[in-house]
C-alpha cells in the first residue's frame, strides 16, 4: 500500500487540498491507522500555531495595519516629488546648431581618417646622425667637418688612414725631420 | 634699463672670448709620465699650439715637438702617450703611437705631437693639456705601462709586422741584391703614393636618423679570404648595406688553434658599383668581451656605419671582402697574417704597408739605397 506524503497530510490536515486529492487521501485514511495518527499530529500542531497568533504582546495585526500605511505614505510621497521635479530635456535633441557641430565632427574625423590612410608624405632627406671621423687630404675631420682632430704641419707628407669600424680613425705618417713613424689615434667616443 | 647694458654686456663677451684666442702659454702643458718611466722628457717645445674659443668650448690646437731619453736597460721598440684635455669630452683626448723605434738604454729621441682637441670653455686651474704614457714596448716584446688604449696589444703587432717586413727586405736582397731590394722598395712606395680610390667615413652605432633617401638596407655578404696558417678562420659574414652606407658588419669566426683567443680583428675592403676598392676599416672584435676557446666560434660585430665616398660623391657598396688581421690569444701572444697571405692578388694592391715598410721607404728616397742596407743590418 502507498502512503500519502507528509507534505499531503499535513494540507489536507489544512484543508488546502483539491477534491480529487482530499478524496483519495480519505479513502486511504480509512484503510490506514498509521496515517490517520500522523493526520492527527498536524491537526494538533495546527491548532497550537493558531494559538500562538493570539499571544498579546505581538499585535500582528496592527504592525501589518501599519506596514500597508507606511507604504502608501511613501507612494504619496514619491507622486509629489516627482510633480515638483523639472523635466530632464525641454528642448529637442537635434537642435539645428548641435546639428551642424555634430555633422562637422564627422566630417573632420572623416577627413582625418582618409589624410592617414593615404600615402605617407616624403619627409625631407635628413642627414642628421651622430658624431664620426673622415678622412681628409691633411689629416682627420670630426663631427662636421669643423674641427680637425689631426692635421699635419707638412702638407708634403701624406698620411696612411687606417679606419677602425668601432669608431676610431689612425693617420700615419713619416716625420720628415726625425724620419720616426708616427700614428695619430683619434676615438669618436 | 637692459637695452642700455646690453651693447656694454656684449663688448664684455667678445673681449673675454677674445682673450682666450692665442698661443698656448707654456705653463698650459704637463708633462706626466709617472712614476718608474721607462722615458723622461729631455726637453720640450710647443711651437705655434694656440687656443680658440668655439661657442662654449674652447680649441687647443696642439704642435709640440719633445726630446725623450730611455733611462731603462732595455732597447725601446714602441711607445704610445695619450694627450688629454678633458678625459669625459667628446674631443678631449688622443694619443699618439711611435713604433718601429730602436732607442738604446741611454739614447735619446725626439717625438712630435699635432692635434687638436676640445675642453669646456670655463678654464679650470691647472694645465689645459696632460701628456701620459700609455706604454712602451721592449725589443724583447715585455711591456710597460698603464695600457689603458690597449697600446701593448697594437704596438706587438706592429713590431711583429716590422720584424716581418724587415726579413722580407734582407731576404730579397739577399736573392735580388741592390736592384731588388730597390724594385721593393718602389713597390711599397707606390702603394703609399696612390691615393686611396674611396673615402670612408665611420659613424660609431650607426645614424641616429635614417635618411629618407636612402634605399632600404638589404644584407650583403663577406667574401671571407682563409688564411692557412692563421689561428682563426672566419666562415660567415654580413652587413646591412644600403646605399653608400654599410652597417653592423657581423662575422663568424672559428679558433683552430690549440689556444685561448681572447682577441680578433678583421680586415674589412669594400668594393663599389664601378670596382673600386677601399681598405675600408678593420673590425675588432669588442673589447675585453671575447674569450674564444679552441674548436668554438664568436662573432666579431660592430654597431657601426661606415660610408663610402669617391670624391665628394658617395659610392654605392657592391661587394665586401673580409680576412683576418690579428688574433690575440690569452697569454698576450700576437698573430698578424705572413707576407704571403698579403700577396694574395685580392690584398697585394689594396692593404697599405706596415709602418715598418712606411718608415724604410721614406729612408731609402731620402738617404738612399747605402742607408736603407745599413739600417736593414741594424736588426
Amino acid at each position: 500500500m502507498r502512503h500519502p506524503s507528509e507534505a499531503t497530510l499535513a494540507l489536507h490536515a489544512g484543508g488546502d487540498l483539491g477534491w480529487i486529492a482530499r478524496w483519495r487521501v480519505e479513502r486511504h485514511l480509512t484503510q490506514c491507522d498509521e496515517c490517520r495518527q500522523e493526520l492527527t499530529a498536524f491537526e494538533n500542531v495546527r491548532s497550537i500555531a493558531a494559538d500562538l497568533g493570539e499571544i498579546p504582546e505581538v499585535p500582528w495585526n496592527r504592525l501589518a495595519a501599519e506596514m500597508r500605511a507606511n507604504i502608501r505614505l511613501g507612494l504619496a510621497a514619491g507622486e509629489c516629488v516627482r510633480s515638483a521635479e523639472a523635466p530632464l530635456r525641454e528642448t529637442p535633441l537635434f537642435t539645428g546648431a548641435r546639428a551642424v557641430v555634430a555633422m562637422a565632427s564627422i566630417a573632420a574625423l572623416l577627413v582625418t581618417g582618409l589624410v592617414l590612410q593615404g600615402p605617407r608624405p616624403m619627409p625631407t632627406p635628413v642627414a642628421a646622425e651622430r658624431t664620426s671621423v673622415q678622412a681628409v687630404d691633411d689629416g682627420i675631420e670630426m663631427g662636421d667637418g669643423s674641427q680637425h682632430a689631426f692635421r699635419l704641419k707638412n702638407a708634403s707628407v701624406k698620411p696612411v688612414i687606417v679606419v677602425g669600424a668601432q669608431g676610431s680613425m689612425r693617420a700615419r705618417y713619416v716625420d720628415p725631420d726625425s724620419g720616426i713613424v708616427t700614428i695619430n689615434r683619434v676615438d669618436v667616443e | 634699463m637692459w637695452n642700455n647694458w646690453k651693447p656694454s654686456l656684449l663688448l664684455v663677451c667678445a673681449g673675454a672670448l677674445a682673450a682666450q684666442d692665442g698661443r698656448l702659454p707654456q705653463n698650459a702643458w704637463q708633462i706626466n709620465l709617472g712614476e718608474r718611466s721607462p722615458v723622461l722628457p729631455v726637453s720640450m717645445s710647443q711651437d705655434d699650439s694656440r687656443t680658440s674659443a668655439r661657442g662654449a668650448a674652447l680649441v687647443l690646437d696642439l704642435h709640440m715637438s719633445m726630446t725623450l731619453r730611455n733611462v731603462s736597460s732595455n732597447r725601446i721598440h714602441g711607445l704610445t702617450l695619450m694627450v688629454v684635455s678633458q678625459e669625459a669630452v667628446k674631443g678631449g683626448k688622443g694619443s699618439v703611437t711611435y713604433p718601429s723605434l730602436n732607442i738604446g738604454p741611454g739614447e735619446v729621441f725626439p717625438v712630435r705631437i699635432d692635434m687638436q682637441l676640445m675642453r669646456p670653455n670655463q678654464v679650470a686651474a691647472g694645465p689645459l693639456v696632460q701628456v701620459r704614457l700609455d706604454g712602451v714596448l721592449y725589443q724583447d716584446l715585455t711591456f710597460f705601462g698603464p695600457d689603458r688604449l690597449h697600446s701593448q696589444r697594437y704596438l706587438t703587432a706592429c713590431e711583429l709586422e716590422a720584424q716581418r717586413d724587415r726579413e722580407y727586405f734582407k731576404k730579397v736582397l739577399a736573392q735580388g741584391g741592390p736592384k731588388g731590394l730597390q724594385q721593393a722598395i718602389f713597390e711599397v712606395h707606390e702603394k703609399l703614393t696612390q691615393a686611396n680610390e674611396l673615402g670612408v667615413k665611420v659613424t660609431p652605432g650607426g645614424p641616429a636618423v635614417a635618411s629618407a633617401a636612402m634605399p632600404d638596407p638589404h644584407p650583403v655578404k663577406f667574401a671571407l679570404l682563409q688564411f692557412p696558417d692563421a689561428p682563426v678562420e672566419p666562415l660567415s659574414g654580413m652587413a646591412q648595406v644600403s646605399g653608400n652606407e654599410a652597417r653592423t658588419p657581423r662575422v663568424e669566426v672559428l679558433n683552430k688553434s690549440g689556444r685561448n683567443v681572447q682577441y680578433v680583428e678583421l680586415g674589412w675592403i669594400l668594393t663599389d658599383q664601378s670596382g673600386k676598392q677601399s681598405v675600408a676599416a678593420t673590425l675588432p672584435s669588442a673589447e675585453g668581451t671575447m674569450y674564444l676557446p679552441p674548436g668554438k666560434t664568436a662573432f666579431v660585430q660592430q654597431e657601426s656605419t661606415l660610408r663610402l665616398y669617391s670624391g665628394a660623391r658617395p659610392a654605392n657598396v657592391k661587394e665586401m671582402l673580409g680576412f683576418v688581421n690579428q688574433v690575440q690569444f690569452d697569454d698576450g701572444k700576437v698573430w698578424v697574417p705572413g707576407r704571403e697571405n698579403l700577396d694574395r692578388p685580392e690584398l697585394r694592391k689594396i692593404v697599405p704597408p706596415s709602418a715598418e715598410a712606411q718608415r724604410l721607404s721614406e729612408l731609402y728616397f731620402k738617404r738612399g739605397l747605402q742607408a736603407l742596407v745599413d739600417e736593414l743590418k741594424k736588426f
